[in-house]
């Protein structure tokens, strides 16, 4: 059930009249009902899956919580980790894993492989349970003594496939102080559901057909133009596809009351790859950073061991988007940029944005965010590798992005650009009825025309 | 975008929106009529209003419809003697030939036919161009075959019924158009489109934006000059003059030298269609549509004209006459003429065809002074 088709919406109506007819004691057990209705939707029998893990993640709490001993203790949280890690890594990783046994050994790539499917939004709420756990073992949490309270956190539906990566204690402080939404939080939700659905509908999905047919047979279109062109729609594809999904996430969270974090702040702006990574997928960020980056030492251990922080982070990272050497190679790509611009700065904080030096830097983020995409996009690493030589070195090839959605790209653009200095849209969101409903009106209308006519497009981050 | 949580409010220099947040005036209710008034305000004011009718692709669906139709508006009609043919593309009336006749007949003949449309359309295309059911003696209505076998495809069915009539179909066809389809989702499709018709013009929109201007000045010249290419049309000039169909063996053979090898296939194809056995759905189909024409007319001094339409280069064997098909059980009906199914028999001849169904230049002509004479003889004298 994707959420910009009429059946999620159809849902999604029904849930909210369900959840706000209910007395409140009953609302968590419609969002619970919901949710794993919304799951099983996709393949039924993963929902034993979910059961065990959230089972597993519960009781490992609960049990670090009441013992006192630092060994059970550490039991607790080794065997709730090697659970979430072993799931994630058998579903996501073992063919890749075996593929790359077979090639050591000279057999087939395909001589261990097994056909898996990947449960839905496996690499999300295996982080949310491991982040919960983790909390609860540091004393950051209070374990959750309500089961069915722990089973809503791990599949609410509005996050489950694709986040954003919400911690136990922001669910939480939402769930048990629960108050019904305001009228501008009310209006907010439903503004950012259809902000979500535009950029989905008509950013994300038509600007796929380019950057699909051109990654499809990159040898097609050689030339600079083509390979920039092609890249920089599947750039805009991915921003659009998975901002668009966060926002109606947020949205609907809204709209139930609870408060997710910001997940996106138009990376596309940013200064530097450091600005970029501040304001891509912030919540996966503040999850590495949290549970990866500080206890691998951070920047606490010396220059070299930063740098070698920095890398594992963001390779682990990479790895975390799919069990391939290109996702690898982006994050090695990104550790090695984020090193670099750290040598350069010196750790110190970054300056302020907006000085004249700022569209010179802005461009060169944006270009090499693009060059790392390629690695994102490509189906090997020749391919890549292809790409790339076309980008810098190719004849002049074609333009692969028609005028009217270059142009629309612009007006994105710009858009952010004021919504950076005068946050325009949050003023909407809160103004007078009649912007906001101008504001409602024109996203519907350019949704019903000039969004994507054919049948629904999976969100890319369905897939990690 | 930037909405912060509770506990996180807007930073200092977006302050101002912790104070509209807290100060929203209005409540929700009021800000989703106001996006639904809006909203419904741009929709009606583009699609409508017929504006975007006026820019729309005249080389598609709809666009071919919309040229037929704003051109047999604009076409002037001094008097009711007029005569109106509506039908697919064997509808092989030329308007021209028997028009130069007028001042011996009285009669103007026109035609709104158009490839690929059907029964269904031929309504709605009816009452656009004639929405007082006033302005003419006599509607032509072709028909394949007087028989009216059921066919795989259901012709009830029929999607782009709704992209060739999307410009003239309005709130007050909720109640009617979904619902003659049959299942839900054309059902819903129809019901949606109507409404929120951008969902229906969308492809074409976006055509639209990629080159705008060149998109007008097609529109422009379509609406200026596409009467007069359409009235100067003279038929194709192939023909399949030596062809012969052994229909016991469902054999074509002697194709003239001039037509491809795929192109003899093809003919050959459709000559031999097989049927799923009978079960009354087309004439069911037909009978309904017949009869809303006729209720659009009835007591308007209009005739309605039924015609079998030459069926092959070859005249096909005989069949039983299905007695209770829609246009046999037309025959009694007041206002109503359905012309002899063997007509046009004479004009089933291969020199006369250019392809399996379509009469050429030449089969056009005599289809039209045939059916013209009909028509003339059966309305009588034009009226002052």
């Amino acid at each position: 059930m994707l959420f910009q088709t009429p059946q999620f919406f159809v849902f999604l109506g029904v849930v909210l009249i369900l959840f706000y007819s209910a007395p409140q004691r009953w609302r968590k057990f419609i969002l619970l009902a919901a949710s794993y209705y919304f799951y099983m939707s996709w393949i039924p029998v993963f929902i034993l899956l979910l059961l065990a893990l959230t089972a597993i993640d519960y009781c490992a709490a609960r049990w670090i919580a009441q013992t006192g001993s630092l060994r059970q203790r550490k039991t607790a949280l080794v065997v709730s980790l090697s659970a979430n890690l072993g799931l994630l890594g058998f579903f996501k990783y073992y063919n890749f894993f075996a593929e790359n046994i077979a090639h050591v050994l000279g057999q087939p790539s395909n001589a261990f492989a097994l056909s898996i499917i990947l449960p839905l939004g496996i690499s999300f709420h295996t982080f949310q349970s491991m982040s919960y756990v983790i909390d609860v073992y540091r004393k950051e949490q209070e374990p959750i003594r309500n089961p069915i309270d722990y089973a809503l956190f791990i599949p609410f539906f509005p996050q489950l496939v694709a986040g954003p990566i919400v911690r136990a204690r922001e669910f939480f402080r939402d769930l048990y102080a629960w108050r019904r939404p305001s009228t501008a939080e009310a209006s907010q939700g439903i503004l950012l559901v259809l902000l979500g659905l535009a950029k989905k509908t008509i950013m994300a999905d038509q600007f796929a057909q380019i950057a699909n047919a051109y990654f499809q047979d990159v040898g097609k279109h050689p030339g600079m133009l083509s390979a920039w062109s092609g890249t920089i729609a599947f750039g805009i594809q991915i921003y659009f596809d998975f901002s668009g999904y966060t926002d109606m996430a947020i949205g609907m969270a809204k709209l139930l009351g609870f408060h997710f974090p910001v997940n996106f702040r138009r990376p596309y702006l940013a200064s530097s790859i450091t600005d970029f990574w501040h304001r891509w997928h912030m919540s996966l960020s503040r999850w590495l950073r949290d549970y990866l980056y500080i206890p691998l030492g951070g920047n606490r251990g010396g220059t070299l061991k930063t740098y070698r922080n920095l890398m594992l982070t963001m390779l682990l990272g990479g790895l975390w988007h799919g069990a391939n050497w290109n996702f690898i190679v982006w994050g090695g790509y990104h550790g090695a940029l984020l090193s670099i611009e750290r040598t350069f700065r010196g750790g110190k904080p970054e300056d302020d944005r907006w000085t004249a030096l700022y569209p010179v830097q802005a461009v060169a983020t944006f270009a090499l965010a693009m060059a790392g995409w390629v690695f994102f996009r490509a189906a090997t690493f020749r391919e890549s590798l292809y790409v790339l030589g076309q980008m810098l070195t190719g004849s002049k090839g074609e333009m692969l992005i028609p005028a009217w959605l270059l142009s629309l790209a612009l007006l994105t653009l710009v858009l952010a650009v004021i919504e950076e200095k005068k946050a325009w849209f949050e003023r909407i969101a809160v103004g007078p009825a009649w912007a906001y409903g101008a504001a409602c009106a024109l996203l519907l209308l350019s949704v019903e025309l000039i969004g994507f006519t054919g049948p629904a497009v999976p969100f890319v981050y369905f897939q990690f | 975008m930037l909405f912060q949580t509770p506990s996180a409010a807007f930073p200092k220099r977006f302050a101002i929106l912790n104070r509209l947040a807290a100060d929203v005036k209005g409540g929700l209710a009021a800000r989703l009529f106001a996006a639904v008034v809006i909203f419904a305000g741009l929709e009606g004011l583009i699609f409508h209003s017929g504006l975007y009718a006026r820019i729309i692709e005249p080389d598609s669906t709809t666009g071919f419809m919309e040229v037929q139709i704003q051109n047999e508006i604009r076409r002037p009609k001094p008097d009711r003697n007029q005569v109106l043919a509506v039908g697919h593309s064997r509808m092989a009336l030329l308007p021209r030939i028997e028009n130069e006749k007028k001042p011996g007949t009285g009669y103007t003949f026109a035609t709104i036919g158009l490839g690929g449309t059907t029964p269904r359309t031929w309504y709605y295309a009816l009452r656009a161009v004639d929405p007082d059911a006033h302005n003419y003696a006599a509607i032509l209505i072709p028909e394949d075959d007087y028989n009216e076998p059921d066919t795989w495809g259901d012709e009830s069915e029929r999607e782009s019924d709704l992209h060739y009539l999307i410009a003239r179909l309005g709130l007050r066809d909720l109640g009617e158009f979904p619902w003659t389809y049959k299942s839900t989702k054309l059902r819903w499709t129809a019901f949606e489109g109507i409404v929120l018709k951008g969902t229906v013009y969308r492809q074409d929109f976006q055509e639209f934006l990629d080159h705008p201007l060149a998109r007008i000045a097609k529109a422009e010249y379509y609406r200026h000059d596409s009467a007069g290419w359409n009235y100067g049309f003279g038929g194709d000039a192939r023909s399949l003059a030596g062809l012969e169909i052994d229909w016991t063996h469902r054999t074509a053979s002697h194709f003239p030298a001039a037509v491809p090898e795929a192109e003899q296939k093809r003919i050959t194809a459709e000559l031999f269609p097989t049927f799923p056995p009978d079960a009354g759905r087309e004439t069911a189909y037909l009978r309904y549509w017949y009869s809303k024409i006729l209720d659009y007319y009835r007591g308007s001094g209009t005739k309605i004209f039924l015609l079998r339409v030459p069926r092959a280069p070859v005249s096909p064997p005989e069949v039983p006459p299905k007695l209770n098909s829609a246009a046999r059980q037309l025959a009694g009906q007041p206002d109503v003429v359905v012309l002899d199914e063997h007509l046009l028999d004479s004009l089933e001849r291969p020199e006369l065809f250019w392809d399996s169904m379509h009469l050429n230049r030449e089969g056009v002509i005599q289809f039209t002074e045939i059916v013209a004479g009909e028509v003339r003889k059966a309305l009588g004298p034009p009226k002052p």
